[in-house]
């Protein structure tokens, strides 16, 4: 058995298989499938993903300490480092836990992809392929091989083509996939992570760079593949807010292009960039204040 | 990090090739392939092999990016092309000079043409992606009519005695009237159908395959399905059905060549004969044996009698499959690979004779 069997019979079945059996269990409709699925994928996935997005919310209360510690040794950056990572380690936060839930979620996206693909081929190849990975009880379960070809329309748009192919409103696909992944990203970044400067501008830079590169790529997606996104990062935002608060989601506050803006305004300890805005308007307030007084003093 | 995602998603988006086989149609001693790089109709000699003229749309920027098989009739050879990727691209099908390679006229369609147009009495009959069919004058492209299905045509008509018998992708078989187009009846199947049904004409009986794994026997004339028929493959069934006398074949996507009897269905022993690899590609009739041609390549001449393999051509595998249907000509088996090589193999024997490999073909 090669990789490729291994690939096919351990991860593109079993999503495909899954994805078919929920479209014909939900009236023929692949969209709710995708929503279906998506829900029972994040499911799975969340003891992987909850102690991430818990340590994301111990980060920002570690800010505070952090920052003082950027105070403290901010020219030894070998000690700083040290501090940091012993802080972390009492604290129990692993800063590159965000890492794991992306990687594992790599192979479900490609599978996903294929999946799509192959339920909604609209080519006689992709038919041919999925001829061969439909279980045999899928069809004496369901009578799956009679649904095929699948109902591919959700709103008027064809969730095998991509928004290049159907254009219109299809383009508004990408910038709610670039969207919702902006918010999840900000939701589960501390605001001015890593405290030093170069680690703070390259958490702003991920902000920002990953949401508009799932943006750009979407234009290419096959829009059932872009609705999975967003139906992710949707779910990802609420599971985030209930854990740890919703200022990330108002992302009206403050927003400023120095804030979306790599190595822009960086937020203060243990708040969000929301909060940014008003945490700078206000030491302006207090730096004007001091201002006056010192005129007072002068003209007493 | 962003690297990593960035290739993931490049991946995810990639630009889907073309999502079928080769074209493959003998007639009048020429073998008319659509295959290379750029795709392209090629001529060639049956006999030889001999490259004899190409065809691609006069002035075509956008690349062919899908393409039926060809379809010849007494003055000129039809194919279906669709054009360009996105929003830009079109479906059209068109004519040409079968000699010179000259495009004559064009055709607009709404979608992909994903199987060969029929020429019958002046018109060409052709199926597109949306649902439509529709009739052309063979002399100028000018349309006559065209009618709506609910789902996909991706089957071939079958034209017989002034109707249309045609199969979709939305379960039904449509029987029109060949000259307006007027449905005459239609028939819901089980599944889906994407080849168009054989007919046995002395008994007015036609007979489809079906994406439900069975094959349907139809009263030609009022579309009734006929009862006591029953055959249940264990997959789809994507080949044509073919008729010889008093039985009937057909391939299945579960490796099997099926033998069956006309009357009720039933499957004939020893039959069937097992590929080992999805049978596309319908049967083909050659003397006493039938020939089918695998997914994974080999060609492969099953005797009528004991079910047992002739012949046997390795095939490309693992260079590439067989989704086409063969074509006998004369007492030579033409075959095209996916990968657009054309080989010819003696219809007794088995042996070789020419191959043509498509110039920047895969």
């Amino acid at each position: 058995m090669g990789i490729t069997d291994i690939w096919t019979v351990g991860i593109l079945q079993p999503m495909l298989n899954a994805l078919l059996g929920f479209y014909s269990l939900l009236g023929d409709q692949f969209w709710l499938a995708i929503i279906v699925f998506t829900v029972i994928i994040r499911g799975l996935m969340t003891p992987l993903m909850l102690p991430q997005q818990r340590s994301a919310k111990k980060m920002q209360e570690l800010q505070p300490q952090l920052q003082a510690l950027q105070k403290k040794y901010g020219k030894d950056r070998e000690k700083l480092a040290q501090e940091q990572m012993k802080l972390y380690r009492e604290a129990g936060v692993n800063p590159m836990g965000g890492c794991l839930p992306m990687l594992v979620q790599f192979p479900i996206w490609i599978g996903l992809y294929q999946s799509i693909i192959q339920a909604l081929g609209y080519q006689p190849l992709q038919l041919m392929n999925l001829s061969q990975n439909i279980y045999p009880w899928m069809q004496d379960l369901l009578g799956i091989w009679s649904a095929v070809p699948l109902n591919r329309y959700f709103l008027g748009m064809d969730l095998a083509l991509n928004p290049n192919q159907m254009g219109g409103l299809t383009y508004a696909l990408p910038i709610l996939v670039a969207f919702t992944s902006w918010i999840q990203t900000k939701m589960t970044t501390p605001a001015g992570a890593g405290g030093d400067g170069q680690a703070a501008s390259m958490g702003q830079s991920m902000t920002l760079m990953m949401p508009l590169m799932f943006g750009f790529f979407s234009l290419s997606f096959s829009a059932g593949l872009s609705f999975y996104f967003i139906v992710s990062n949707v779910i990802g935002i609420i599971t985030q807010g209930f854990i740890s608060g919703w200022e990330g989601l108002m992302f009206w506050k403050g927003l400023s292009l120095s804030n979306l803006m790599p190595g822009g305004a960086k937020a203060a300890p243990g708040q969000s960039s929301g909060q940014q805005a008003s945490a700078t308007s206000q030491k302006g307030t207090q730096s004007g204040s001091k201002k006056k007084r010192k005129k007072r003093r002068r003209k007493r | 990090m962003l690297l990593l995602v960035g290739a993931v998603l490049a991946g995810c988006g990639a630009a889907p090739v073309a999502q079928t086989w080769p074209g493959l149609t003998v007639d009048g001693g020429t073998v008319y392939v659509i295959s290379g790089a750029p795709q392209q109709v090629y001529m060639l000699d049956a006999e030889t092999g001999q490259q004899q003229g190409t065809f691609l749309p006069a002035g075509e920027q956008q690349g062919v990016v899908y393409w039926s098989p060809v379809a010849v009739g007494p003055d000129a050879a039809y194919v279906g092309f669709g054009i360009g990727e996105s929003q830009n691209g079109f479906s059209a099908l068109y004519a040409f000079d079968p000699e010179t390679g000259q495009e004559l006229w064009s055709a607009p369609a709404e979608s992909l043409i994903i199987d060969a147009p029929v020429y019958a009495g002046g018109t060409v009959y052709f199926g597109d992606s949306a649902g439509n069919l529709y009739a052309i004058d063979a002399e100028n492209g000018t349309r006559q009519w065209s009618f709506q299905a609910e789902d996909a045509i991706w089957a071939s008509a079958l034209v017989v005695d002034a109707r249309v018998y045609v199969a979709a992708m939305d379960h039904y078989l449509y029987c029109l009237d060949a000259d307006g187009g007027q449905e005459l009846w239609k028939q819901k199947l089980d599944g889906a159908m994407a080849a168009p049904p054989g007919l046995a004409e002395a008994e007015g009986i036609l007979y489809i395959g079906n994406f439900d794994g069975r094959v349907y026997a139809l009263d030609a004339e009022s579309g009734e399905v006929a009862e006591g028929f029953e055959f249940q493959a264990e997959n789809w069934i994507w080949s044509e059905v073919v008729v010889e006398d008093e039985q009937l074949y057909v391939t299945a996507l579960d490796g099997k060549l099926y033998a069956l009897n006309a009357a009720d269905g039933t499957a004939i022993e020893p039959f069937p004969y097992d590929a080992g690899s999805p049978l596309r590609a319908s049967p083909v009739l050659a003397g006493d044996s039938i020939v089918v041609a695998s997914e994974e390549g080999r060609v492969v001449a099953v005797n009528g009698e004991s079910a047992m393999a002739g012949w046997e051509w390795p095939g490309g595998a693992p260079e590439a499959g067989v989704l086409t249907t063969p074509v006998i000509s004369d007492g030579v088996v033409f075959v095209v690979l996916m990968n657009g090589k054309v080989q010819t193999l003696d219809a007794e024997s088995g042996t070789q004779g020419w191959t043509f490999e498509p110039p920047g073909g895969e």
